[in-house]
């Protein structure tokens, strides 16, 4: 909260009430005749035809899905279709006004929306542009099979190559607008601003906010549109993502041209069905899903139903929306209504809506009346409409058998190239700045800050000439690094930000920000609703866009707040986009102790387990600095875990202390931090102190001189340096503060066996918490692993210690014992 | 780029080879088309030509080796090119490696009190052993079957190896490998450098024999012979009728057919034993239940006749099979049996055919060594053998209580009681005798 809002108690306990305004529904009212002054024949046509193209696009697939053919062309596609037919309207009105620089995020029912967007760019478009456009997506790969032997103009070329790279892309062809790796309820074309479409339902609820912000932030031209349905506003993540899109700071604390809302429109396609869930009647309740503006800020976020079945009343809407977000009066939110023909998808029997109903919104159908109108209207003959219609044809059978010409389009050869996915799981390119040659903003010249000032006073290694510890306070601790990492890259990357739960002011909850606050303005640093999926899903949307972000969210046990988005869309876009897009997120992660079951876990396995993600675990200030820099060097997500119990410890390893400048510590590479003969210990995270605590004991008590390595990173992770050890001591123990079971450390002590089995004396020894909820601080002693258990399972598991008298019990059928209860 | 050289398959059933000779050393330039080095198989021998050009960067296996196929066994290239990657993955000899171990189920009380390192006398039933203290007491020579352990529930660890291989004489390099491949141990008075024991302190335990003899390992062919021999004795209820068969008849044949040989009118030499096995054809035609396999619960009945020849080789016995033998004229046959029987001498032959599996019926002829009688072993799961011996004049009556010598050739019918009974074999053994008395060819 900051300070220069006051919270007056005799303004908030007053006596009142909060008045809505009504919410127009429905409320356009113009016939073609009232219209044409508005558009021209051609205006017309375009909307007619862009409509058919997509209804027979669609019926393609339908064709292909239920027959096996379309237009006498036999193919059998094995994966999704979920099918927009009689959505056209709502599609084509949506994107008619858009430019270039918009961008559309959507759902799993996206193929309208793609073409709809594309055919709109491609009319915008010069020649030119677009010949670039197609010749370098891909260095023309999706080009080559359309362009051979095509006589006709550039556009008409265009809208080949729109049909073709979304369908080969449907089909899993390598020539697809992302290599076949996003597939039907992914597929999305950048250049033409289409981004990703989505297969989790509201899953752009979120992330296209993140692309809203990273356009005001950066001062880009252009407006979002979120199309997503009408069922995914019962999504979590999706309520997280407008209360981050409506937060009141946009206007009352952000300031100079940085002041005012988001330029994003909240587009919900409302087909009046979640699957065969009704949302008016039986799975929501809100009537009318522009109702839902009301709730969210003072704006009402401008919402108003707009009749999807009139594409010119669509069109008109976003006339109007588009004024207000010029104002900086947005975000919007529009319930286009709308209604699918077709099943939620092909298997779909439709048992849940009547025969009638379907008939009647047929009897409605907007393309065979605004065909009707056109002509009714004298603006075009019904010839016209047929030519049309029957080119449309021509075109999307051309598209399918070009589309499924495996020597042309061929799919991606893993035998011959069995590592190409693997390849893309990572975009691995450092880069200094997201956005070189703009200079970042900052309130002051980093040596001017206070926390940079106060550093220099700090003792960077822990102990002084003697060997004698500084003060606490002396010493540069853990939180120093990681904010010199940081501030460092504030000053690089203009594009950088970083948000979270109390991260201005407060400096973050454990004060890693602290000083970041004077030296940056609100916009690159700023809280955000206590809201994990938005705080993660919206840093998602900032860096498809192009700009690098640091997400935080405060405890490691909050990460399943944030489930989808950081298991199923951060990880995920780098590679389904065929490696069109990065993900520069660094989502700071801090494990908890002291406060008990919901805050003290350690859930490094999670992420280590999701492909694409890499996970680090710094235990050391010189490592914390080190691996944050190549967090925020890099182009990849990572997720940055932190220990709370480490915050402010000192740099007791790196000779000559934490350096003052810029280093990188490569991701994947253990460390050693004491070498040793006779046992290696392996450690993850903060576990590496009650670890070198062990050795000390194994070495005073028992004569054995163990080797403790730290592990650092999780993913990727170097077994080498571990195998090393191995071949010297032959005996190792893993640990961490992970609850044991499926943790990391039992990953490795797998993997270990199988690539050092020959080197190994004993099998390697796990020695994590217990599979218990974390207890009171009080008892955690009896919960997490502590040095004593680390030597109880040495003399019990590896080699008995002379006179050791153990304390924990880790014996076999302990083990067996504590696996068939499950604890 | 440096390229592979493997251990090539020969024949379905074929597991390892054995490494005969290399022709070309590490360093050595190699032309496509070189030999590179011989290899043999459990009953035949074989060359591996170089694929391409380039120099033997490595070898991996030594002669002598047991290899299986489709093993590197060496790496082709040019000079300086890595040849780690063609290594096979810590890959021992097979011979070392098939000792498996097997992890016993005995409980024991983990000790606190750490024992010192003691041989025990006797192995104890299954040993423990870690993963590293096997590769360090095989390194070390250490006979850890007599190790005591002192993990984890008795584990051997490697500090056991350790300690052992100090309370053990040192042994030089020599002894070390001899002490590993013999199972011997050093004496107490030892005369190598260091007061280590060199391969001549080596002793066996035998107090009798002492050190008077020369330990030769088996070989491969051996083994197999060994193995096979062992369980046809003790997979089959076996016994042998012994009977005579008039060799007169036989013996003109011989005569005729050498004549005729030596005028050039013919080209095959037909040996007595290609007739007898041509006559003992005719007889297994008429007794089918003798052309079979025994295979515990049921019985192969052959519809041909694939008759197994057995012969004599420096390498040691070979039985190879001639298909459908009877489909053959007596000089088809006669060609046949002496190509294998070449085949089998100069190593070359097709293994499909030295397997038992492929023959339905084998004859073994130690009449050339003069043998009278003796009991052959079947191959099983063959089901009976015959043994054809040596030629002996005996008395015979003649007619009109005359009596003369006769030359009688030997018949011992070795068969499993299992399948035939003591009638049949007879009636079996007879139909033989009958066919050679009254060959007509």
């Amino acid at each position: 909260m900051p300070k220069v809002q006051f919270i007056d108690p005799q303004d908030v306990r007053k006596a009142g009430e909060v008045s809505f305004q009504p919410i127009p529904v429905n409320q356009y009212s113009k016939s073609i005749e009232d219209e044409k002054a508005n558009f021209s024949k051609e205006d017309f046509l375009r909307i007619y035809h862009d409509m058919v193209v997509i209804r027979e696009f669609e019926t393609m697939l339908n064709e292909i899905k239920t027959k096996g053919e379309y237009n006498s062309v036999p193919y059998n596609h094995p994966g999704p279709a979920h099918l927009s037919i009689g959505q056209e309207a709502a599609a084509v009105g949506m994107a008619y006004t858009l430019g270039v620089e918009d961008f559309i995020f959507g759902s799993h029912r996206s193929h309208g929306e793609i073409l709809a967007k594309g055919l709109s760019a491609i009319h915008q478009l010069t020649d030119e542009q677009l010949i670039d456009v197609m010749e370098n997506h891909f260095d023309g790969k999706t080009f080559a099979p359309v362009k051979a032997n095509f006589q006709g103009t550039t556009k008409e070329l265009a809208v080949r190559f729109l049909i073709y790279g979304t369908l080969a892309e449907i089909f899993a062809r390598e020539t697809g607008f992302n290599r076949g790796l996003g597939g039907s309820m992914h597929a999305f074309f950048t250049p033409f601003g289409v981004y990703p479409n989505n297969a989790i339902v509201g899953g752009s609820g979120d992330i296209a906010v993140g692309a809203a912000l990273f356009k005001k932030v950066n001062r880009k031209e252009g407006i979002v549109v979120a199309n997503i349905g009408d069922a995914s506003m019962a999504c979590g993540p999706v309520w997280e993502g407008l209360t981050f899109a409506t937060m009141d700071q946009f206007n009352q604390l952000w300031e100079g041209d940085m002041k005012g809302g988001l330029p994003l429109i909240i587009n919900i396609m409302n087909n009046q069905y979640g699957m065969g869930g009704q949302t008016c009647g039986e799975t929501m309740g809100y009537k009318v899903a522009a109702r839902i503006g009301a709730g969210l800020n003072a704006d009402q976020m401008h919402a108003e139903r707009v009749d999807g079945y009139n594409p010119l009343a669509v069109i008109d809407a976003y006339k109007r929306k588009r004024e207000i977000l010029k104002e900086k009066r947005g975000p919007v939110l529009l319930d286009v209504l709308t209604y699918r023909f077709s099943g939620h998808s092909p298997s779909d029997a439709s048992s849940y809506r009547s025969k009638e109903e379907v008939e009647a919104w047929q009897a409605v159908d907007s393309i065979i009346w605004f065909g009707n109108e056109l002509v009714e209207a004298g603006v075009a003959t019904a010839d016209e409409l047929d030519a049309v219609k029957a080119n449309t044809t021509d075109l999307i059978t051309w598209g399918l058998k070009l589309s499924i010409d495996d020597t042309v389009s061929p799919l991606m050869d893993m035998e011959k190239y069995p590592e190409l996915i693997g390849e893309m799981m990572f975009s691995d390119s450092p880069a200094d700045s997201m956005e070189p040659g703009r200079e970042p903003e900052v309130n002051h010249p980093m040596e001017e800050n206070p926390r940079v000032k106060q550093l220099k006073n700090k003792e960077r290694f822990a102990f002084d000439k003697d060997g004698k510890p500084f003060s606490k306070i002396k010493q540069y601790g853990l939180r120093d690094g990681l904010f010199e990492a940081i501030v460092d890259r504030f000053y690089k990357d203009p594009t950088l930000i970083a948000y979270g739960e109390e991260n201005r002011d407060w400096g973050g909850a454990f004060a890693v920000y602290r000083g970041l606050t004077e030296a940056l303005p609100y916009h690159r640093l700023f809280n955000s609703p206590i809201s994990e999926a938005s705080i993660v899903g919206t840093a998602i949307g900032y860096a498809m866009c192009g700009g690098r972000v640091i997400p935080e969210i405060m405890y490691c046990d909050f990460l399943g707040r944030a489930g989808d988005e950081v298991f199923n869309q951060l990880p995920k876009w780098q590679a389904m986009s065929g490696n069109v897009i990065k993900m520069p997120v660094v989502l700071r992660v801090s494990v908890g102790s002291k406060y008990g079951a919901q805050h003290s876990q350690d859930w490094t396995a999670l992420p280590a387990h999701i492909p694409g993600l890499k996970v680090v675990f710094p235990a050391t200030p010189y490592d914390a600095k080190g691996l944050m820099n190549t967090a925020l060097q890099g182009t990849d997500p990572v997720i940055f875990f932190e220990s709370q119990r480490i915050y402010d410890i000192g740099e007791q390893f790196h000779e000559g202390g934490v350096p003052e400048g810029y280093y990188e510590i490569p991701f994947g590479e253990p460390d050693v931090k004491r070498a040793g003969k006779d046992l290696t210990i392996l450690s993850i995270g903060a576990t590496l102190y009650r670890a070198l605590e062990a050795a000390d004991q194994l070495q005073e008590k028992y004569g054995m001189s163990a080797e403790v390595i730290d592990a650092r990173s999780l993913v990727p992770f170097n077994y080498e340096p571990v195998i090393e050890s191995l071949k010297k001591t032959g005996r190792l123990v893993i640990t961490g503060d992970a609850t044991a079971r499926g943790s990391f450390m039992k990953e490795m002590a797998s993997t270990i066996t199988e690539l050092a089995f020959d080197e190994l004396d004993a099998p390697p020894v796990v020695v994590g918490s217990r599979n218990w909820i974390t207890p009171a601080y009080e008892l955690e002693d009896a919960f997490f692993p502590q040095a004593d258990w680390i030597i109880d399972a040495i003399h019990e598991k590896i080699v008995p210690l002379k006179g050791h008298v153990v304390k924990s019990n880790f014996t076999t059928p302990e083990q067996i014992r504590r696996n068939k209860l499950g604890i | 780029m440096a390229i592979p050289v493997i251990m090539p398959r020969q024949g379905q059933s074929v597991e390892t080879c054995i490494i005969g000779e290399w022709y070309k050393q590490v360093g050595d330039q190699v032309k496509a088309g070189d030999l590179l080095f011989s290899y043999e198989t459990d009953k035949a021998s074989f060359e591996e030509e170089a694929k391409e050009d380039g120099e033997l960067l490595a070898v991996f296996f030594e002669e002598g080796d047991e290899v299986p196929v489709l093993i590197n066994v060496a790496v082709l290239g040019q000079r300086g090119e890595s040849v780690d990657e063609f290594r096979p993955g810590g890959e021992q000899p097979v011979d070392a490696a098939a000792e498996a171990e097997t992890v016993p189920e005995v409980e024991a009380i983990p000790d606190t009190e750490e024992k010192p390192v003691v041989l025990s006398g006797q192995p104890e039933g299954n040993v423990k052993i870690s993963p590293r203290a096997k590769v360090m007491a095989e390194k070390l020579g250490v006979p850890y079957g007599k190790v005591q352990g002192s993990g984890p529930y008795g584990r051997i660890i490697a500090q056991d190896i350790a300690g052992a291989a100090e309370a053990l004489p040192k042994l030089t390099p020599l002894a070390q490998e001899k002490a590993k491949a013999e199972g011997l141990t050093p004496a107490a008075e030892t005369t190598g450098l260091g007061g280590r024991a060199a391969a001549e302190n080596l002793i066996s335990y035998n107090p009798v024999y002492g050190d008077d003899f020369e330990v030769k390992k088996l070989t491969n062919i051996r083994k197999l012979i060994a193995k096979a021999m062992h369980q046809s004795l003790q997979n089959s209820a076996q016994l042998t009728h012994h009977m005579s068969a008039d060799a007169r008849q036989i013996m003109a044949l011989r005569k005729s057919f050498k004549k005729k040989l030596e005028a050039g009118e013919v080209s095959q030499n037909i040996t007595i034993n290609d007739m007898v096995c041509f006559a003992v054809i005719q007889a297994l035609k008429k007794f089918p239940q003798v052309n079979t396999h025994f295979i515990g619960d049921s019985m192969r009945w052959f519809k041909k006749v694939h008759l197994g020849l057995a012969v004599d080789t420096e390498r040691g016995l070979m039985v190879p099979a001639i298909k459908n033998a009877d489909d053959l004229s007596i000089e088809g046959l006669s060609s046949q049996l002496a190509t294998v029987a070449g085949q089998c001498r100069k190593g070359n032959v097709d293994p499909e055919l030295l397997k038992p599996e492929a023959a339905s019926f084998t004859v073994s002829n130690l009449g050339n060594y003069g043998v009278e009688m003796f009991t052959p072993v079947i191959n099983l799961p063959q089901t009976a053998i015959l043994g054809v011996c040596t030629i002996v004049p005996r008395p015979k009556d003649l007619g009109d209580g005359v009596y003369g010598f006769v030359p009688m050739m030997g018949l011992s019918l070795t068969y499993d009681h299992q399948a035939l009974d003591g009638g049949e074999a007879t009636l079996f053994l007879k139909e033989i005798k009958e066919q050679i008395e009254n060959l007509t060819l």
